[in-house]
């Protein structure tokens, strides 16, 4: 049994995020993994080794900050847990968060958990707009495609990044980075949400997770055609 | 000055023509030229209406709503003029001005009813005052606009305190256009539906801000109907849903409409709708609330709802043979929820059309359907027979309803609407029901237009939903 863990779905419910949880139960379940999912809300106490997979989204302003204090309480844990191969995805200001700091436009700088070797400045400008990158997966290019919508500049410091740009702006819109990753955790400015049409990283997730447990780690193909299409529509429009 | 006036009004109605005249239709091109001739075509044509000028704001319900209130002016004998659907900018208010001003810039009308978007309401409101203005609600809409919900009510609520002398119409059932009440310390007339037995509906839904306005603590619902609406109170502080001095109870659904009873200070009277949606509710108790508000008595204000005819893409009817179709537009997560629920309750079985357009008026991110409950489907395939899924983002809205649990099997993908929606009118299902984006449904309603019949707005296609 996989067990899944959508961290604060009731806070941090924006932008179709939840669709990655989706993606990743539905990918399990076609193959007969037993999978099952647990949200966790504010206030609530975590186990982080009876996690598989842990999704951590974005929310607005507001959203954020209740979700940084309430992180906060569990840093140590968690930063144990990313030690130790648990396997997460998070998105935009979980991303963030995950970092050391987030430096606003007035200079002020609110600390992270500092559990990854990055930090994030404010910008002037919204980064906005359709976003193409390629992945190394197991030795493998992948091309993803999304949307990303931040104002914050991300900048990697000993840490390797997600994907390489190929459309769009990535972490900051220079150095062509998007992303980070480290050991099991992928972080990322894709929305979209990223795996239901990038099935090749979802079930790589899959795997590390069902590896993590110790269980094993081959999955049966599934028919993708729908998954491609819609990958290879925004492809299409963005490499011409 | 009257001369300037003139001028506006007559370059204003010359382009209209042309425009026309090119195949466009020009909605708000007229507004562009009359302010470009003489910047202020609205102010002067505004100050000529003689009773009052009604807004309407807020995400979802705005067309329906202004629409709805116009036809109850319009009963009462009341000579009004409204703004066509999507032009609810100020270059489209100013065109409708233009429109209904002869050519010496004078105009003969007691009432004007306006949709105002959100984002233009602060910039409107300087050239034109009103004394009524009705808030719908506040849902998350465009998303890429990140994280502006609450800027949006800030705007609003800004350009409402910097108003004398007015009167809010407000949805008591959502926190975040109730609050405008308190918080502007304007006089304020709320609108609501009671609580219902047995309409409690889909939990899971994506809710906006669950918090109290006033002190940030989370609300405490005891129902819900839709999305953040229902019944709230916030635990630390006295913010909690105001008593509606129009509220609807006893809602019933009857050919393919809505009934129920609304009640206000003085009594009681009753609703009936041929408008499919339970959302419509709200906006007609919107226009109930500005008809009792200007005094007209009840018998004309439901006669003039029931003159309502559903704007383009509002649960606009037609029919192909004899199979009825409906159009719905579809441009956020709670508006699409709604839409889904309309379909469902529809009896008999039933052939799918899904848009999706990523132009920039329906929001170039297309993640929003991520949020939208489509794993309701996926309950009831046995009345669903067909999916066709169209538009520019086509694949991505098959995607979703795969990963709803739709079967692919019953999923097809045709990029082109034309072909798409001959697929879903020829499906052999009773009814076909089509939902699209903002930028598909003027072409969708064309191509139903052409390939079947408009239904009038009392011919009941539908048999009994009890
Ligand atoms: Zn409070």
């Amino acid at each position: 049994m996989l067990s899944v863990c959508h961290l604060y779905p009731d806070l941090l419910n924006l932008y179709g995020d939840r669709g990655n949880v989706l993606a990743f139960l539905q990918r399990c379940r076609w193959r007969g993994i037993p999978v099952k999912l647990s949200e966790i809300k504010m206030g609530e106490s975590i186990d982080f080794n009876q996690v598989d997979f842990l999704f951590l989204g974005g929310g607005s302003d507001r959203e954020q900050n209740l979700m940084a204090a309430e992180l906060e309480k569990h840093r140590d844990k968690l930063k144990e847990a990313v030690e130790n191969g648990l396997v997460i995805l998070s998105i935009c200001g979980g991303y963030q968060l995950l970092g050391k700091f987030y430096r606003t436009i007035n200079g002020e700088e609110i600390p992270g958990l500092g559990i990854l070797d990055y930090y994030t400045v404010a910008g002037e400008e919204r980064l906005i707009g359709n976003v193409t990158i390629e992945i190394e997966l197991d030795g493998k290019t992948v091309k993803a495609t999304g949307f990303e919508n931040h104002g914050g500049r991300t900048y990697l410091g000993n840490i390797k990044p997600l994907g390489r740009v190929l459309a769009g702006y990535g972490n900051n819109g220079r150095d062509g980075t998007e992303g980070a990753r480290y050991k099991n955790v992928f972080c990322s400015y894709l929305h979209g949400p990223l795996l239901p049409k990038n099935p090749e990283i979802t079930d790589h997730l899959i795997k590390l997770a069902l590896k993590h447990r110790g269980m094993e780690a081959e999955l049966t193909p599934l028919d993708d055609t729908l998954e491609n299409m819609a990958n290879e529509t925004m492809l299409k429009r963005m490499l011409k | 000055m009257r001369l300037c006036l003139s001028a506006a009004v007559i370059g204003g109605k010359i382009s209209s023509l042309m425009s026309k005249l090119a195949g466009g239709r020009g909605s708000s091109l007229p507004g562009v030229v009359a302010r470009r001739i003489y910047s202020r075509s609205l102010k002067k044509l505004a100050s000529q209406i003689k009773s009052g000028v009604i807004m309407v704001t807020g995400t979802n319900g705005k067309t329906t709503t202004n629409n709805m209130i116009a036809k109850v002016l319009e009963a009462g004998g009341r000579r009004v003029i409204y703004n066509e659907e999507g032009a609810n900018l100020i270059t489209g208010i100013t065109a409708c001005f233009v429109r209904f001003s002869n050519i010496t810039g004078s105009l003969d009308y007691d009432y004007a009813s306006l949709e105002v978007d959100e984002a233009s309401f602060p910039k409107v409101v300087k050239e034109v005052k009103p004394d009524i203005v009705v808030v719908t609600n506040f849902f998350r809409d465009q998303l890429d606009r990140y994280g502006e919900l609450d800027k949006t009510v800030q705007v609003v609520k800004s350009a409402l305190e910097s108003l004398n002398d007015v009167t809010l119409i407000l949805n008591a059932d959502d926190p975040l256009a109730a609050q405008l009440g308190l918080l502007t310390g304007h006089k304020a007339v709320y609108y609501g539906i009671d609580r219902q037995e047995g309409t409690e509906r889909a939990v899971a839904q994506t809710r906006e801000s669950r918090f109290c306005p006033r002190c940030g603590t989370e609300l405490h619902y005891s129902y819900y109907h839709y999305s953040q609406l229902g019944g709230y109170r916030c635990p630390s502080c006295h913010f909690k849903r105001p008593k509606p001095d129009v509220e609807g109870t006893d809602v019933s659904t009857v050919n393919g409409g809505y009934s129920t009873r609304v009640c206000f200070s003085e009594g009681c009277s009753s609703i009936n709708l041929q408008t499919a949606g339970f959302y419509n509710l709200y906006n007609a108790l919107a226009a109930f609330a500005v008809g009792r508000l200007l005094g007209l008595d009840n018998e004309t204000v439901q006669a003039g709802l029931e003159r309502y005819t559903p704007a383009i893409g509002r649960m606009e009817r037609f029919r192909y043979r004899d199979k009825p179709c409906l159009l719905n537009l579809v441009k956020n997560p709670t508006g699409y929820n709604e839409g889904l629920a309309t379909l469902l309750s529809i009896p008999g079985s039933k052939d799918v059309f899904m848009a999706l357009n990523d132009n920039a008026a329906d929001g170039r991110d297309i993640s929003w359907i991520w949020d939208v409950d489509f794993e309701i489907l996926a309950r009831h395939l046995d009345e669903l027979q067909s999916f066709t899924c169209s538009g520019t983002r086509a694949e991505e809205m098959a995607l979703r309803l795969k990963y709803a649990g739709v079967p692919t099997s019953r999923i097809t993908v045709i990029g082109d609407l034309e072909s798409a929606i001959t697929v879903s009118l020829q499906g052999e299902a009773e009814t076909a029901y089509l939902f699209a984006t903002y930028t598909a449904l003027w072409p969708s309603q064309s191509i139903l237009c052409r390939l079947a019949e408009k239904e009038e707005q009392h011919a009941v296609g539908m048999s009994s939903v009890s």
